[in-house]
């Protein structure tokens, strides 16, 4: 990156708290929020679980305004004030303190409970409620949610290239950063659990019925999960100027598109491994300077064989001494918050070692299986980490983050 | 936000037909068709001819099978935007496409069979094309382009937003030009959604707010001495919720750019023609001729109305302004200027 790019906050609802503190201590420990899944019915559905998150209280916003708005933006309204607190960009009202605030933001169904239920009505011939539904369902929305709640405007651009649509977010804030375009943005996805996407995944057999087994020989499928995740990026001059203080770098960043097909990679990992290449040629470091991957890892038939077998490539046959997991296995797949939140999981651990650790685990893919994290890791002298996705449509992306950047 | 894309290519499919000619000079021939609540009460809209012989090409690309129409649309319009480049840069061309609504259809008729006949029945063939990327997948793949590939959506302003990420991609090296594009196609639903927000008027419905589809999109790279059309400045972020917000933010959007610029009015039928009307009326609007009404299709519209505003500098007319108005989150601005 050409201009120094640090995180100063960050903030998070997942299946696993209300907060990213409890989340991940949560996380550290082992535990995970796979629960039958009770939002819609699931009745026709292989798959009856899911991780759900509880929604944080909005203490800020009158009864009638929490109404109206989506689950989309009950998780992503707690999740980005989380965020700015800890960056110190929150004034004693709760609004942000830059007025003008970039906002590069993640997701893949938006507010679609609300677009759900217009298609009900409409398909019913009921004409009651549709413009309440129908506008409010939008992407578009929930961002505009995000804004008037904690009071900033400005650039926004909403990425949607599926699952790796967190990474691409965090990404393009870095890359607005680094061209000078910004000198902070507030970035992350978010994603609630709904049911066309759930019915989706069902019927194409990739949820699993059994647990979710990242890296496992024995995985069946993803288990589907809800969270909204952001970070504050911005310059180490503007941290510096208002006293911030970084709690890591922004050092690199790899996206790509595998046109092997659109629903799953290309048997030799070739675009995961570019991704890689890539961020870590941007952060100026060799691959086994990387201490800790948070992998994809959907636990899917086909991601996690190839996944495995692009870090094999990536690392010259074994990872050596970087650690590997997926942290589906505990909050599940978030979508197009999955790239956020895992990013925030991978910075954690470089901030304290704790690694979080592969659960289910029964017969590890060989290729991976020294690398993947067991129970209660640690690891202090960390200074990489790598946070990968890879999404429908072939994306992939890489974030690095570092303790400090190479020179 | 200053920028510096200079437009090396240019695409469209509109209800006027196939081409960047058809945008300024050719009356869409319209259609009638119903909103689902109201089967029996036909509202006129515009559509595009997908028997027009351009899509036959791509109706036989094995990526592009179970596509919708949308994903034809966009092929189509980028492959305009694309003659003549070689392959070899193609696989160096980053692909930006901006959505509002993505691909309706088939999220209707896959969410539509579930809700009508259950869950069991839904069908693993049209899940995958319902997500957003899809159809940006299937394009950079058909079309060989290699560089990275972004589908940024919200209402019309995601047009601004691609074009600002193209212009971050090329400044950071990333790729050596980038296609951006805006795409819709149109479902019976949508009259659903625009007749509760009584945006369809059953008295003079044909000289009403039209639902519309298709795509349309410029080839862009960092400008040179040799480059003719450029952008020069994109500017978003002035969010609304309320009709007065709105208003707010259009005043400020104009307030701050030169006003000595003359303004492109893109007199959508519906409020935001009036706003258009009364934010604009003491510029001097771009002097041309009358165009057709090609109807509302969003981040397709914001494309159309691009290729036309560019197409109407002159020496004369150097330079002007482009305002984009967001339907439902926020107002934007382009700037556009030619150099010879």
């Amino acid at each position: 990156m050409s201009r120094s790019i640090v995180v100063t906050g960050f903030g998070a609802v997942t299946p696993l708290g209300e907060n990213f503190s409890v989340s991940w201590k949560a996380l550290i420990a082992g535990n995970d929020a796979v629960a039958p899944l009770n939002l819609f019915d699931t009745t026709g559905c292989r798959c009856h679980h899911a991780a759900s998150a509880s929604l944080p209280p909005l203490p800020d916003l009158p009864a009638k305004a929490i109404r109206r708005l989506a689950r989309a933006s009950r998780l992503a309204i707690p999740a980005a004030r989380e965020a700015l607190a800890s960056a110190g960009l929150l004034d004693a009202e709760g609004r942000s303190t830059l007025r003008e605030l970039p906002f590069s933001v993640a997701t893949t169904a938006g507010g679609m409970a609300f677009g759900e239920d217009f298609v009900r009505r409409v398909l019913a011939r009921d004409r009651s409620h549709l413009f309440s539904e129908v506008s409010r369902y939008l992407s578009q929305q929930q961002v505009l949610d995000v804004q008037q709640a904690l009071g900033f405007a400005g650039h926004s651009a909403i990425i949607a290239n599926a699952c790796a649509s967190g990474a691409n977010a965090i990404g393009h804030a870095a890359d607005l950063i680094a061209v000078g375009e910004a000198d902070c943005v507030l970035t992350g996805g978010f994603e609630a659990l709904t049911e066309l996407v759930f019915v989706g995944f069902d019927c194409l057999q990739a949820t699993s019925t059994d647990r979710c087994r990242p890296f496992d020989l024995n995985r069946t499928g993803l288990l589907l999960g809800e969270a909204a995740a952001f970070l504050v990026l911005e310059t180490s001059e503007h941290a510096q100027r208002r006293g911030a203080t970084p709690l890591c770098h922004l050092t690199g960043y790899g996206h790509t598109t595998d046109f092997f097909h659109l629903t799953q990679p290309q048997p030799d990992g070739a675009a995961l491994i570019e991704v890689m290449r890539t961020a870590t040629s941007q952060a100026r470091i060799a691959p086994a300077q990387i201490g800790y991957i948070n992998a994809h890892g959907t636990a899917t038939p086909v991601n996690d064989g190839v996944e495995a077998k692009a870090y094999g490539t990536f690392f010259g046959d074994a990872p050596g001494s970087t650690r590997v997991s997926s942290t589906k296995a505990a909050i599940g797949h978030a979508l197009g918050a999955a790239g956020a939140v895992e990013a925030l999981f991978a910075i954690e651990a470089l901030r304290t070692g704790h690694l979080p650790p592969q659960l289910n685990l029964q017969t590890p893919i060989p290729e991976i299986a020294p690398a993947l994290v067991g129970g209660k890791e640690f690891s202090g002298d960390i200074q990489h980490v790598m946070s990968v996705n890879l999404g429908f449509g072939g994306s992939n992306a890489a974030l690095i983050f570092s303790r400090r950047p190479s020179p | 936000m200053k920028i510096d894309l200079a437009v090396i290519g240019q695409g469209a499919v509109s209800p006027a037909g196939v081409g960047v000619e058809p945008l300024r000079h050719r009356e869409p021939f319209p259609a009638s068709v119903s909103a689902i609540s109201q089967p029996d009460q036909p509202w006129p809209v515009l559509r595009v001819d997908l028997k027009n012989p351009a899509f036959a090409r791509w109706q036989n690309e094995p990526r592009l099978r179970r596509v919708s129409s949308m994903t034809f649309f966009l092929v189509e319009a980028a492959e305009q935007a694309l003659a003549g480049v070689s392959s070899a840069v193609r696989a160096e061309t980053g692909l930006i496409v901006a959505f509002s609504a993505g691909c309706t259809t088939y999220s209707l008729r896959f969410f539509g069979s579930i809700v009508t006949q259950g869950q069991k029945t839904a069908s693993p063939a049209l899940f995958p094309e319902t997500v957003f990327n899809s159809p940006v997948s299937h394009a950079a793949s058909i079309l060989g382009l290699n560089g990275a590939a972004y589908a940024v959506i919200g209402d019309e302003t995601a047009w601004v937003a691609a074009l600002k990420a193209a212009s971050v991609w090329l400044q950071r090296e990333r790729v050596r030009q980038v296609l951006v594009l805006g795409a819709e196609e149109f479902d019976p639903i949508v009259l659903d959604a625009y007749r509760s927000a009584r945006w369809l008027r059953r008295n003079n419905p044909s000289n009403g707010f039209l639902a519309s589809e298709g795509a349309a999109g410029i080839l862009v790279r960092r400008s040179g001495p040799e480059d003719v059309r450029m952008i020069t400045t994109a500017r978003d972020g002035l969010i609304y919720r309320t009709k007065k917000e709105a208003a707010a933010a259009a005043e400020r959007l104009l307030g701050e750019s030169d006003p000595a610029l003359p303004c492109y009015r893109s007199a959508q039928r519906n409020w935001i023609g009036s706003l258009e009307k009364k934010t604009t009326e003491n510029r001097s609007s771009v002097p041309i001729k009358e165009q057709p009404y090609l109807g509302e299709a969003f981040t397709a519209s914001a494309a159309w109305h691009t290729l036309r505003a560019l197409a109407a500098l002159t020496p004369q007319l150097p330079r002007l302004l482009l305002p984009v108005w967001g339907l439902n989150h926020q107002f934007g601005l382009l700037e556009l200027e030619t150099r010879k």
